[in-house]
């Protein structure tokens, strides 16, 4: 037995040398070995003040492709910008979550970013025990929240920006027909589909035209869910569904799921395009960027890198956020490869929409929205 | 099973943990860009990537160590997460007994929460009496699920392995649309969440810790399995079922009810790992409230428990204790920065050692003398 | 492999193949101890020994499949090493298996091919195979279409298949392990013809066997294997009560002593059953059958007409479309198994691997296979394990049951104890009627004469027995009444001593007249065994 071990040991070892052992060691620590603390990732650069910002994924886990993963960059973006540290677990089971809560308190963290509305209860519950530590929980709020001084909600008014892309659909769109599917019945994922058709119907009213919004039904709050947010091939069939229908832009609002639009958009060459959600499309899915026309972005990252900072700054505030267009929590991002596509009048229609959604000229009406 | 070859069976699962652990030891420092790159100039200065390499690997045990038995917290949070471990580990295993693979823990373990936490929050009991019509509601509801497949594979001849990841998909959709219902959202909210449980319908736990009455039942579940199994007219049906359903059904065993009354009980099981995760409080010390992931991935892992458990209920009981206590160590091993997917490696590659022990003894040879030398008045006798 | 230059300079006087102090141990377990053993081409050498008497080990040896702790294998005055199969087929040695080694979805031509070097740039050569098949036919009067499928064919048919694959690969000696454990005796019958015209052209063979007759029948020369070591060489002049000594150790009786015995009341009847076969011909055909209390009913036959079916249909594991089963005036066709065994019906199946026993349990599990739930093996829902063992105890004494243990494993026993363990759990009930497929199928000599004798007893004690058996041995030894069975049908009745001859046309299908007629007798009144 113990033969094999070091024969195994041996082997990983001679793999590695193989790869790569002949570098020369960094100039900076001449001689003397490198101080590495025992941790690991934990940050090695000299922390300022010992600050330390944590963060618990939901069971999706930091690589989902969505707000778990938009939230942690939030995270990483404060720690290059304020040099503090950080720390991260994450969730397998709901189980988990006070336990992983608790593990950030005990890892004296000073600021406790949780994603998700699952962690809600856990989150609460912690910030009434540990007073002394500003909690944030990215996508949800509750009146309960008040209860606390030191647990402030995140959440996003995507309808106001969903409405900008259902306008722009609707503007872009040659057979008339535009098309959106889901990835599940949540309140965060109607909101857009309700924002998007709601912009479709306003494009109809001003340019007297009647573009028909497939794949969801405002009044019923019904529509075409892939129900699952990973896997492209259920976002691939619903894109499939909506385009023997018709539809020539498709708003797909499912996660990693929603990529088979893009590769049903790819496939069409040229015939079917896309709005992408959450993120700029362009950056987390570049090869398709030509199908983007644009993306409706969820300013998750720049919502936790605020309460970061502010945490670190004494200038927590435990009101609610609510992401904007005036604030620019949301929005829509550039045009990228459509940037020449799209018709300047429709650019200048955009901003008008903008500023008059920002003013209140025109009222956003889906029952989603954040109502704190 | 004689002596030796149990004995055989002890040691490759052991070695199959070692062999685990030190290739998940290799994961963590190629996984880690800091220490592989001081492999850069490994030629140069040998000690800094070997201490870098010995520092990752022995802070990342040492966390994993600590979280899952370095205090009386942390061992009762692994007795906790094994409880739901068990349970469906058991459920997979008496069926695997009786010749069907029940790959449906997940769908039953979903509709054993789905009860008991409906029971839990929607209908207001006394103490006590709120627990245990909980319990009986979820076991039936797993109990039904499990039932199913029994009944679809006795009467049509369906293949349980096709009808369980079937019904799974189904219980898991099941639950994604009650929980957009208003019987089961929380008032006030409009996403996927159910109201707390009430504490009368909460597992008790011992104070200060997260030993709880889900731990308790999980062991003896694992008994009343034993029992079935080893000193049961019904266990003594259910593996000649399993070892040759011909000879049985000659025998004069029904083959179609023991089927059905296999998968019952697998689902019992599996509904009770589902009462688990809805009832027993969390470190918060209030049950998760039902949402989509309130099971995890609990009937998957089932499967795994069982196999390494070697479809034994001490086995299970040990192979779920081990689960338990990664999953909580290697929470324990993400506060010290090493990845928890470190974790999930370690458990697939016991399982895949586990269940290839030709790989064990391969590199392993003292091992194979062994189980040759202990097989060997069997194969005379089928070789003559 | 090895180039076989050596042997092209030997004179012919020199080839064989020749086994010589062959010793293989398994731990503490020696299963050939100094064996010798010489085959010449154009010869039949017959290998007889009990199940259990280390043949197959010895020939497992032959085939490089097992190495041998001490002793030599001598091919054409070269001495050889096996490591593999490959190194025995290369010496030109064949092996025709007990169980095929035939891939069941390819035809036979496909078949040849496996295994073999593949033809040039890796091709196929589907064609060439398909040619060697139909030259190969011819030359020995092997007739097998290259095209069928393996899945449809006859087992006898598939035989050939197998020896077809030895030849082309030009092995000089072919081993036969069993080669008639599977088949019906007509198919017995066209195997010898091909042995004897595979001898004729100079091939060697080793024939190896448990049954006498087949050895009196072929054999040019006979080696007995006892306990691992060679008890005795003969000719094929000995006689099967000399031959039976030497392999058993002691003196055996190969007729059951029976007494005339007076039928009773008929506790078994069947009127108009009739079962279909999956693939919707009809196995069982509108069949009438009455067996009394005290007597032995034998049903004759080819494999293949139906007996199977009938068997499980009388116990209730296959389906019955019609007709009606009895068991003491009792309508049993829509009782469960269950209730049918507590009707008092016993039963032998004919394949006690997948029917008879769970091989993973005990033989104490194995006795109760049936009875475990009642008093006094259950109280309720739990088993009372010391009822049990005490049971397993009385019945491995009984029936001398050759096992370490009553917690052994039943696959581990002998096939002759493995059957031993079935009849004990159906004769230690009260039986109103036993029913026994191929009972003494595969079983040694010596177990033979014990189960045929435990048999007789059952019928004394006034039950009503039905045997069914392909080997017409049996059928004399045991019936009072000989039924034969065609396509599904009973063609007649006829008394025990009727000739072989007779019963032979009457398994083709021949009513009893017919048979009577043509073969110009009517009983042979010779001592009891038609042999």
């Amino acid at each position: 037995m113990k033969k094999s071990l070091f024969v195994s040991a041996t082997a990983a070892a001679a793999v590695v040398l193989a790869l790569a052992g002949c570098a020369k060691p960094p100039a900076s620590s001449s001689g003397a070995p490198a101080n590495t603390p025992a941790g690991g990732k934990t940050s090695a650069a000299a922390p300022a003040g010992g600050f330390k910002a944590c963060m618990i994924s939901d069971t999706g886990g930091f690589d989902d492709k969505s707000f778990n993963q938009t939230s942690y960059k939030g995270m990483e973006d404060a720690k290059k910008a304020l040099g503090i540290q950080t720390a991260s677990v994450e969730s397998k089971a709901a189980s988990d979550y006070a336990t992983n809560i608790q593990s950030m308190v005990d890892a004296k963290c000073n600021v406790i970013v949780t994603v998700g509305y699952t962690l809600s209860d856990d989150t609460l519950a912690a910030a009434k025990k540990n007073p002394d530590i500003d909690f944030a929980i990215v996508d949800n709020y509750d009146p309960k929240y008040a209860e606390v001084k030191n647990l402030k909600g995140l959440q996003f008014n995507t309808a106001q920006s969903a409405f900008l892309g259902g306008y722009l659909a609707a503007a872009m769109t040659k057979t008339g027909k535009v098309g959106t599917f889901g990835g599940q019945k949540l309140s965060t994922v109607t909101i857009y589909m309700d924002g998007f058709a709601q912009g479709v119907q306003y494009y109809n009213q001003q340019q007297k035209k009647d573009v028909q919004v497939l794949g969801w039904d405002v009044a019923k709050q019904d529509g075409d869910f892939t129900n699952d947010f990973s896997n492209p091939s259920t976002g691939l069939t619903q894109a499939k569904n909506l385009i023997s229908q018709g539809a020539d832009v498709i708003f797909p609002v499912a996660g990693g799921a929603g990529e088979g639009a893009l590769q049903a958009a790819k496939a069409s060459s040229g015939k079917v395009n896309t709005i992408w959600v959450d993120t700029d499309g362009c950056v987390s899915a570049a090869d398709y960027c030509p199908q983007i026309i644009s993306s409706v972005y969820k300013g998750m990252d720049v919502a936790v890198q605020k309460v970061i900072t502010d945490s670190k700054n004494g200038t927590f505030d435990p009101s609610p956020y609510v992401g904007t267009l005036q604030n620019q929590g949301t929005g829509l991002t550039g045009f990228h490869d459509w940037d020449s596509k799209v018709p300047a009048d429709v650019k200048s229609q955009l901003k008008q929409l903008q500023s008059d959604i920002i003013s209140g000229k025109i009222k956003i009406t889906s029952k989603a929205q954040p109502t704190s | 099973m004689t002596r030796s070859s149990w004995w055989t069976e002890i040691l490759t699962t052991i070695a199959a943990i070692v062999l685990a652990l030190i290739i998940g030891a290799v994961v963590m420092v190629v996984s880690d860009p800091d220490v592989l790159d001081k492999y850069a100039y490994f030629f140069y200065r040998p000690g800094d990537a070997l201490a870098a390499s010995g520092d990752k690997i022995g802070s990342a045990y040492f966390a994993l160590l600590k979280g899952a038995v370095g205090s009386w917290g942390a061992i009762t949070q692994s007795t906790s997460q094994a409880a739901p471990l068990i349970l469906a580990g058991l459920g997979v295993a008496l069926a695997f007994r009786a010749g069907l693979i029940n790959i449906g823990g997940q769908g039953q373990a979903i509709w054993g929460a789905i009860f008991a936490a409906y029971i839990g929050f929607g209908v207001h009991l006394p103490l006590v009496i709120h627990v245990l019509v909980a319990l009986i509601a979820g076991v039936l509801g797993g109990a039904i699920w499990g039932g199913l497949v029994g009944w679809l594979k006795a009467r049509t001849g369906a293949h349980e392995v096709i009808v369980t990841i079937m019904l799974n998909y189904v219980a898991i959709r099941m639950l994604a649309w009650l929980l957009t219902t208003p019987a089961f959202q929380r008032p006030g909210r409009t996403d996927s969440i159910s109201p707390i449980v009430d504490w009368t319908a909460t597992f008790a736990r011992l104070a200060g810790s997260q030993l709880h009455v889900g731990f308790v039942l999980a062991l003896l579940a694992a008994a009343a399995v034993w029992w079935l199994l080893e000193r049961s007219t019904l266990g003594f049906a259910l593996k000649a079922v399993g070892a040759n359903p011909h000879a049985a059904a000659t025998a004069g065993m029904s083959v179609a009810r023991t089927t059905i009354i296999v998968m019952v009980l697998a689902g019992a099981l599996a509904g009770l790992a589902g009462v688990d995760a809805a009832l027993a409080p969390s470190d918060s010390g209030v049950p998760v409230p039902l949402s989509n992931g309130i099971v995890g991935d609990v009937g998957f892992d089932a499967v795994t428990v069982a196999l390494v458990g070697r479809s034994r209920p001490v086995g299970v009981v040990l192979a779920g204790l081990l689960f338990g206590a990664l999953h909580t160590g290697g929470l324990g091993m993400q506060g010290a920065q090493t990845p928890g997917t470190v974790t999930d490696v370690l458990q697939a590659l016991i399982v895949l050692f586990v269940a290839a022990p030709a790989l064990v003894t391969r590199l392993l040879p003292f091992l194979r003398r062994r189980a040759a030398r202990s097989a060997t008045p069997e194969s005379t006798g089928a070789l003559t | 492999m090895t180039p076989d230059a050596p042997e092209a300079a030997d004179s012919r006087a020199d080839e064989s193949l020749r086994l010589s102090g062959i010793t293989k141990r398994f731990g503490s377990l020696v299963a050939n101890s100094g064996i010798d053993l010489e085959l010449r081409p154009g010869e039949i050498h017959c290998l007889l020994g009990e199940n259990g008497a280390g043949k197959s080990t010895l020939m497992n040896i032959l085939y490089g499949l097992l190495q041998p702790d001490e002793g030599q294998i001598v091919v054409d005055g070269v001495p050889r090493v096996f490591t593999g199969p490959r190194n025995a087929i290369d010496a030109g040695i064949g092996m025709v298996h007990q169980h095929f080694m035939l891939v069941d979805v390819f035809t036979v031509a496909e078949n040849m091919i496996l295994g073999r070097e593949p033809g040039t740039l890796g091709l196929i050569n589907l064609r060439q195979a398909r040619r060697r098949v139909t030259e190969l036919s011819q030359q020995y009067g092997l007739s097998v279409d290259p095209d069928a499928r393996i899945e449809n064919l006859p087992v006898g048919i598939q035989q050939r298949v197998e020896i077809l694959k030895a030849l082309a690969n030009d092995a000089r000696y072919l081993i036969f392990d069993e080669p008639t454990a599977v088949l019906t005796p007509q198919e017995i019958e066209e195997l010898m013809r091909v042995m004897r015209s595979l001898r004729d052209e100079g091939k060697g063979v080793i024939f190896i066997t448990h049954k006498l007759r087949e050895v009196r029948a072929i054999a040019d020369r006979i080696t007995v294997i006892r306990r691992g070591a060679v008890a005795g060489v003969a000719g094929p002049g000995e006689s099967e009560a000399s031959l039976a000594e030497k392999m058993v150790g002691h003196q055996v009786s190969l007729t059951v002593s029976k007494q005339q015995h007076e039928a009773g009341d008929v506790r078994l009847r069947l009127s108009g059953v009739t079962a279909v076969a999956a693939n919707g011909s009809v196995a069982v055909d509108d069949l009438d059958l009455e067996v009394r209390g005290g007597e032995i009913l034998c049903i004759a036959g080819v494999q293949g007409n139906g007996q199977s079916e009938l068997a499980a249909a009388l116990i209730g594991t296959y389906p019955l479309r019609s007709g009606t089963i009895m068991v003491d005036g009792r309508t049993v066709d829509r009782f469960t198994t269950k209730e049918r065994i507590d009707a008092g019906l016993g039963y032998v199946p004919e394949d006690r691997q997948h029917d008879g026993f769970v091989g993973s349990y005990s033989v104490a599990e194995n006795l109760v296979l049936n009875s475990y739930h009642k008093p006094p093996y259950a109280q309720g829902l739990a088993l009372r394990g010391g009822v049990i063992r005490s049971n397993a105890r009385d019945r491995v004494a009984e029936f001398d049951i050759r096992t370490t243990s009553i917690d052994t494993e039943v696959a581990a026993l002998s096939g002759g104890n493995q059957q031993k363990v079935v009849l004990a759990r159906e004769l230690s009930r009260e039986l109103a009627v036993l029913v026994a497929s191929q009972p003494t199928r595969g079983v040694d000599v010596g177990a033979i004469e014990f189960l045929h004798k435990r048999l007789v007893a059952e019928r004394d004690r006034g039950t009503a027995v039905l045997i069914i058996s392909t080997e017409l041995d049996e059928v004399a030894a045991l019936a009072d009444r000989v039924a034969v069975m065609f396509r599904g049908r009973i063609v007649g009745i006829v008394g025990p001593h009727t000739s072989r001859e007779v019963l032979g046309l009457m398994m083709a299908g021949a009513s009893v007249e017919e048979a009577m007629a043509s073969a110009d007798v009517t009983t042979e009144e010779t001592e009891g065994v038609v042999t």
